[in-house]
């Protein structure tokens, strides 16, 4: 399918209308979005928006109250879809990296794919330290969590998704857990994933990240898309003065 | 000195019959506890609430009432509901739910003292939810709840002790039988508590060293180096 003409024109990620509150908090208030192949989004604005929940109802760790979800040919949010066969097509990175605590880097990489995808050891092996090779880190495939630095876990999340060969990936602020001279490292894995043609949905504030990578920066606030456009746009020319003062 | 060395010889043999007794209650209970005490514990945490509230009765029940209390209900109360158990089914059953319901609660704590972000990450590659719990939660859990297990070992094997109320000859039982045999109370509980010591100290020795190596840096113990 993903090779097929059909694909090339359809999105990956298309979002219908979001709604989603938490009690009485609304925190999306009709959110639509889609994200074509190989496209890069980068979703912006001040916390406390709704940014983080949108990205987790792409992989449907949040469920929307409203509003359809596709990936791919698939509708997700309609019933009877198997959540668990959803996430294996969508990786997703978390600001606090939450890697397995008692697993070393590569077993954190390998997991997934023996438990989940059923692959035998050795593939999964092989398949682990590949991972981690494009994320730079073969050379601490042996090393626990505890025992790496900050970019460096990050790294090794980013491989464990990439791992599950994801059609899109999700990131939550991956760098801003990180000391400042730490996210360099994990914004050039991300900016190589991009160049290889990944499907990327990315919450930061990391501007120079956006404005290098991104396909198109989504400017959000409120539970509302404010201003979307391309990066030059929302940052030389912004329509919406939120945008020019978030810069 | 000689006359001591003698009586010694004399009550060693059943000391040892004891001793022997003493470790299979202590280790079929423990045992017992271990089976009941993991679902329990899941439960607690995992199971719909209304299975929440029931293993919390048991729970509460096993650890608010004296053990004595609860092996002189087992073995003496319930016959007079027609449920009657021999000595030693008794001892493992009173024991081997009590400490069922300790263990339980020492899960239930170390399960939730790791980190939700373990979950949703396990969720998130495409885990369900009990593969999450078996394959990352769990492992972590029970490392974190081996000291609080290896405690349980070493006060279950002072705990054993009650059995000779009634009529076990564990290790506490021949003391006591010793002792109205010799009329000599006192020696023969300072050389029974010199077994204890010994048990208890052994099992401490061998428990550390699973700890050892079964830890995990930044899990049970904080790694020398690295880390953000
Ligand atoms: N699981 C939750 N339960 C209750 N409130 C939540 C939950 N998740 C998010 N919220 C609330 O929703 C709002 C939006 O949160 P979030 O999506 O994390 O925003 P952002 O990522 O843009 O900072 C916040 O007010 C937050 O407190
Ligand atoms: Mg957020």
């Amino acid at each position: 399918m993903t090779n097929s003409e059909a694909a090339k024109t359809q999105p990956i990620v298309r979002l219908e209308d979001i709604y989603k509150a938490f009690g009485v908090t609304e925190v999306l208030k009709g959110v639509s979005l889609s994200l074509m192949p190989q496209e890069v989004v980068v979703l912006v604005g001040p916390s406390g928006t709704g940014k983080s929940t949108l990205l987790r109802c792409v992989n449907l760790l949040s469920r929307p109250d409203k509003g359809r979800i596709w990936l791919e040919e698939l509708e997700i949010t309609a019933p009877g879809v198997n959540e668990d066969k959803v996430r294996q097509r969508v990786g997703m990175v978390f600001q606090e990296f939450n890697l397995f605590t008692h697993l070393t880097a590569l077993e954190n990489v390998m997991i997934g794919m023996t438990k989940v995808l059923k692959m035998d050891k050795r593939a999964a092996h092989a398949k682990a330290l590949e991972e981690l090779e494009r994320v730079g880190l073969a050379n601490r495939a042996d090393h626990y969590p505890a025992q790496l630095s900050g970019g460096q876990k990050q790294r090794v999340a980013i491989a464990r998704a990439l791992g599950m060969d994801p059609h899109v990936m999700l990131f939550d602020e991956p760098t801003s857990a990180l000391d400042p001279e730490l996210t360099g490292e994990v914004l050039a894995v991300m900016q190589k994933l991009a160049f290889e043609g990944m499907t990327m949905m990315v919450v930061s504030h990391e501007m120079g990240f956006a404005r290098e990578v991104a396909d198109r920066v989504v400017f959000m606030e409120g539970g509302y898309i404010v201003e979307a456009g391309p990066p030059e746009q929302m940052f030389d020319h912004p329509q919406v003065d939120r945008t020019r003062v978030s810069q | 000195m000689n006359d001591f060395l003698m009586f010694l010889q004399d009550v060693i043999p059943s000391l040892l019959k004891g001793t022997v007794i003493t470790l299979e209650i202590a280790g079929v209970s423990l045992l017992l506890g271990v089976v009941v005490g993991l679902p329990v514990g899941l439960g607690r945490v995992y199971g719909p609430t209304w299975l929440k509230r029931v293993l919390g009765i048991y729970t509460t029940f096993f650890q608010g009432t004296p053990l004595l209390i609860q092996l002189f209900f087992v073995y003496y109360g319930l016959p007079a509901a027609g449920i009657t158990f021999d000595r030693f089914t008794a001892a493992f059953l009173t024991l081997g739910l009590n400490s069922g319901a300790y263990q339980a609660e020492y899960l239930r704590g170390a399960l939730q003292s790791v980190s939700e972000g373990q979950m949703t990450a396990a969720r998130a590659i495409g885990m369900s939810k009990w593969q999450a719990i078996r394959a990352i939660i769990l492992p972590q859990a029970l490392r974190l709840v081996l000291p609080a297990w290896s405690n349980e070992a070493i006060s279950m094997l002072k705990y054993t002790a009650v059995v000779y109320l009634i009529a076990v000859p564990d290790l506490m039982g021949q003391a006591k039988i010793l002792s109205s045999k010799y009329f000599a109370p006192i020696q023969i509980y300072l050389i029974v508590a010199v077994f204890y010591l010994v048990l208890v100290g052994i099992t401490y020795f061998v428990l550390r060293a699973v700890e050892k190596r079964a830890g995990i840096p930044g899990l049970t113990y904080s790694p020398e180096h690295g880390g953000a």
